[in-house]
């Protein structure tokens, strides 16, 4: 009600000024971006801002969307669940935007799905998640387990052919659904559950003698590797302990999930080299595309005028690139509905649009998740990966549990 | 230090050799090159290669320490690179692997130098490293450093291929190292399990059980799961032994894992010892609820980095010098916090000493304030501390692992640890601190500047929580948010152990180390944490005063 006597008395008194946002509309189309920009997620965040921010960039100089320039809408979601939320709501409700870029944990993305259900919004997320969820709101340009972790440890099995898994993670959802179903999947290759062990730590967890010692153990037959999810700056102290006990690539690698390259600016890389990783994407991919994307990306943060952006000792990485991904999806739909209309855009997506970005050729499915290529690395001294081995247009499923049995 | 011995046999070895051009020089050089998937079979195949330039090649190879040399037109050819002789630049000359000679500029016949960074390395990826690490464990056999001939027998124990048991039992004929025979003679073993003879099977069992074999014990229990008719089932004796000998292996473990679990219960012990001390003085003797005490942490940290990078600056990162900037940090630390400390008490807390609630409000404003500071001054993110090559590594005895960084944590609580006693109990100012927490008003009366004493003991007591900021930098991550991960810990132990009392700190902090160690293999690192906050709430339902409860007058 009193929405509606302000809506009237918007039209009615600020007849001017509403005629002239009207015009300005017309040039211009509001795009979100909610991210942490601030509290303990704002480390990562913050560069997925950078990358969005650039994209927009990039988009406007050739002609923007429909012929509209994208105007952004940055919010501060504070690493702040229900603020998140709030953020979402202000964003959708406010400001009106067409689309929203945002999200990295995933329980900020639990906070903001109602809100983008009950408003018939549209958020795209970026980063690799445990899956078992499906909004029609929502696009999931990130990871699903079986874009990472399955693939990952197929590479274990078959290419260094480990026979006992150490199950390593952070005590949170990520980390205990994607273990849940590497169990399963484990189980379907005829590992017997005595040789996988599974183990959590709390957040900021520094001793890791205990769990050290028990791997060096574990590890004493040579055929065995670790497959960590541990998150953050607890890696640090990990593998400083491993580094201590003597424990070598060679002999039991770890194959981590959530290290990339922009975590490596804060970890001593020199404990990690040999170590893996799987993504969808690697700043060290030796295509035309991702060179293409570096180059503009760093010559946009040299010359970027936002306030208090990191322009030294920048790098790139899988929920970057997935940002950026996300964003020209969003835009091929759009031009493909030929409307900004969150259920023209949603068809068009369903569809199945392709862009071929950085990480090579993704593919948005019915599922509102992506076809995409996934790769296996390894850490090199100066905080890259050397891809090892690629595994080419991996679809990508949120519903794994069960499937395995 | 290796490398270059390791180069200069190399020099040697390929000066003995260099005027005869041979066969197996050219099988060598064809696997560096080789395209790369052939490559992991064409270094495969140099197994039992007798060139003296394989194991340094491959030792640089797989260190990424090979590099392609392209000199005018000809094709890139791979050298290592060694130090000029006589040449201050750090310069390095290129030795061609093919003749161990140094490459030469083909326009003037001078010998060419370089800068590692000008060359590129020869590529290496996991499986070739493995194939490398194979070919250099049959090499390592006969190397002569004891450790790497151990290491490689015991990988070629672990491989139990047969064809490696000629090699083996010729090396423990002529080996007098006592480590490296024993080595010697697991791996015999390990391979005679699949012998033949009933006999020589049994004489394995027993030897790899002497042993103490994990890989040997995780064998025999897949051996005794095989049903009795499966091929390769065990006979009864057979099986008795394998029993026998998995106890025996098993028995050993758990002696192994209960001294381990000691040890390292004591080192995290040690670890919140040192965090906790410091408010064992400020919070334990003054009785100020100092909620910055981990943010006067975080200061000993940070301290910590800025000498590192002050080293790294004056002396290079890799020089010998730089390896003690640990040493030096320590008193850096120390003062720095204490200084900060100082200017707390100064500016906030001599005003609150009467009302220890408000101290407490009032501490947690500073807190925020300085780890703000810390976010503008360093930035928000973690600060990288490289480990001084010394508390890199470790040691084992009697199969239990001692790592250097640990141990020197334990070393320091304890050195800490005497001096807070010599402090407090053996100099004029430890006199006055005692005089003036156990009456304050009584000693005022008697002449003691309070206001002095109390400065300087919370300057005290914030100078030991910047040595365990120094300290926890060789473990853990240093960042702004650093200080709150450990303030809980802090005050659980001061609290437990009985506020007013040093000694209740020592024994408390041991007894939580040991008690989470211990907890944590049964129940996982989650529910042994729980577990033992647990215990210290029920414990403290017991005893409310803590471990050892001070009587004073001014904490009542």
């Amino acid at each position: 009600m009193l929405k509606k006597i302000t809506q009237t008395l918007g039209a009615g008194a600020f007849a001017l000024g509403a005629l002239a946002s009207a015009l300005h509309a017309a040039e211009t189309v509001k795009v979100g971006v909610l991210h942490s920009l601030s509290g303990t997620m704002a480390i990562s965040e913050t560069s997925l801002r950078d990358v969005l921010l650039f994209t927009f960039d990039e988009i406007n100089a050739k002609g923007g969307v429909l012929g509209k320039k994208i105007e952004p809408v940055v919010v501060d979601g504070a690493s702040n669940w229900p603020l998140f939320a709030e953020k979402a709501k202000q964003l959708l409700e406010q400001d009106k935007t067409a689309v929203t870029f945002g999200c990295w944990t995933s329980v900020s993305r639990k906070s903001v799905l109602p809100v983008y259900e009950q408003n018939n919004g549209l958020l795209f997320y970026p980063v690799q998640y445990e899956g078992e969820e499906l909004s029609k709101n929502i696009f999931y340009t990130a990871e699903a387990v079986g874009q990472q972790a399955t693939p990952g440890v197929d590479y274990l099995l078959n290419e260094l052919g480990k026979k006992k898994f150490y199950l390593l993670g952070s005590d949170y959802v990520y980390p205990r659904t994607t273990n849940l179903v590497l169990k399963e999947y484990l189980a379907s290759k005829k590992i017997p559950a005595a040789n996988i062990k599974e183990v959590y730590t709390p957040f900021g967890h520094t001793d890791y003698q205990q769990i050290v010692a028990e791997i060096k153990q574990f590890a004493a037959s040579g055929d065995a590797c670790v497959v960590s999810t541990l998150n953050g700056d607890t890696n640090v102290p990990f593998f400083r302990e491993l580094a201590n006990a003597g424990i070598k690539s060679e002999d039991c690698p770890v194959m981590s999930f959530s290290v990339s390259e922009d975590e490596f600016r804060g970890l001593p890389t020199k404990d990690l080299v040999g170590h893996l990783g799987a993504w969808s994407y690697f700043m060290s991919l030796d295509t035309p595309a991702n060179t293409a994307f570096k180059k503009n990306f760093f010559a946009w943060l040299e010359k970027s005028t936002v306030p208090g952006i990191e322009k030294k000792g920048r790098v790139t990485n899988s929920p970057m690139v997935l940002s950026y991904v996300g964003v020209y999806l969003w835009k091929a739909a759009v031009e493909k509905a030929g409307s900004f209309e969150v259920d023209k855009v949603r068809a068009a997506l369903e569809s199945g649009v392709v862009f071929d970005g950085p990480g090579g050729k993704a593919t948005m499915q019915k599922n509102h998740h992506m076809t995409k290529n996934v790769y296996i690395g390894e850490t090199l001294a100066d905080g890259q990966f050397k891809i090892l081995k690629s595994y080419e247009g991996v679809y990508g499923e949120p519903f794994l549990k069960g499937t395995f049995k | 230090m290796l490398r270059t011995l390791s180069i200069f046999l190399f020099l040697l070895a390929a000066a003995a050799l260099s005027a005869a051009p041979d066969a197996s020089r050219a099988r060598l050089l064809a696997a560096l090159v080789a395209p790369a998937d052939q490559q992991v079979a064409a270094v495969r195949a140099l197994v039992g290669l007798e060139d003296a330039a394989l194991v340094p090649t491959l030792t640089a190879w797989r260190a990424a320490e090979l590099y392609l040399v392209t000199t005018g037109t000809a094709s890139p050819v791979p050298a290592l690179l060694a130090p000029l002789p006589g040449d201050a630049d750090g310069r390095l000359q290129a030795l061609a692997v093919a003749d161990g000679l140094p490459v030469k500029d083909p326009a003037t016949g001078q010998p060419l130098t370089f800068a590692p960074k000008e060359l590129k390395a020869l590529d290496t990826t996991a499986p070739l490293r493995r194939a490398i690490r194979d070919v250099l464990e049959v090499a390592g056999v006969a190397d002569p450093s004891p450790a790497v001939r151990r290491e490689s027998i015991e990988r070629l124990g672990q491989s139990r291929k047969a064809d490696h048991l000629p090699l083996l039992q010729a090396r423990l004929a002529i080996e007098f190292s006592p480590a490296v025979r024993s080595a010697l003679q697991d791996a015999i073993a390990f391979i005679q399990l699949a012998d033949p003879a009933v006999e020589v099977r049994l004489q394995a069992i027993t030897d790899l059980a002497a042993a103490h074999s994990l890989a040997a014990a995780a064998r025999f229990k897949e051996q005794i799961a095989l049903p009795a008719d499966a091929p390769g089932a065990a006979s009864p004796v057979e099986l008795a032994a394998l029993k026998t000998a998995v106890k025996t292996i098993e028995d050993h473990w758990s002696r192994v894992n209960f001294f381990g679990n000691l040890f390292r219960g004591l080192s995290a012990g040690s670890v919140l010892l040192l965090i906790a001390l410091g408010l064992a003085i400020t919070f334990g003797l003054m009785g100020v609820i100092n909620m910055a005490h981990g943010e006067l942490m975080v200061v000993g940290a940070y301290a910590t980095f800025v000498v590192q990078n002050l080293f790294a600056a004056a002396f290079g990162p890799g020089s010998l010098a730089f390896n003690f900037y640990f040493l030096a940090a320590l008193p850096v630390a120390f003062a720095a916090a204490a200084l900060v400390g100082l200017v707390i008490e100064r500016g906030v807390i001599q005003f609150l000493y009467k009302r220890p609630l408000e101290s407490l409000l009032a501490t947690w404003g500073v807190s925020l304030a300085l780890q703000q500071t810390f976010r503008l001054v360093f930035g928000p993110a973690n600060v990288q501390i490289n480990a001084p090559a010394w508390l890199q590594g470790g040691t084992a005895l009697y199969d239990v692992a001692f790592a250097y960084n640990r141990l020197f944590v334990i070393g320091f609580a304890v050195l800490v640890v005497f001096g807070v006693w010599l402090v407090l109990n053996r100099t004029p100012l430890g006199l006055l601190v005692r005089a003036v927490m156990q009456n304050r008003q009584m000693a005022s009366c008697i002449g003691v500047k309070t206001t002095r004493v109390n400065m300087l003991t919370f300057a005290f007591g914030s100078g030991l929580a910047g040595l365990a900021g120094a300290c926890l930098s060789q473990l853990g991550n240093v960042g702004p948010g650093m200080g709150q991960l450990h303030i809980i810990d802090a005050f659980m132990v001061v609290v437990s152990g009985g506020v007013g009392n040093v000694l209740g700190s020592v024994a408390a902090s041991l007894g939580i180390g040991v008690t989470d160690q211990l907890l944590q293999p049964v129940l996982g690192a989650v529910m042994g944490k729980i577990l033992v906050l647990f215990a210290i709430i029920l414990f403290l339902q017991w005893r409310p005063g803590g471990l050892f409860p001070t009587r004073s007058r001014s904490l009542d």
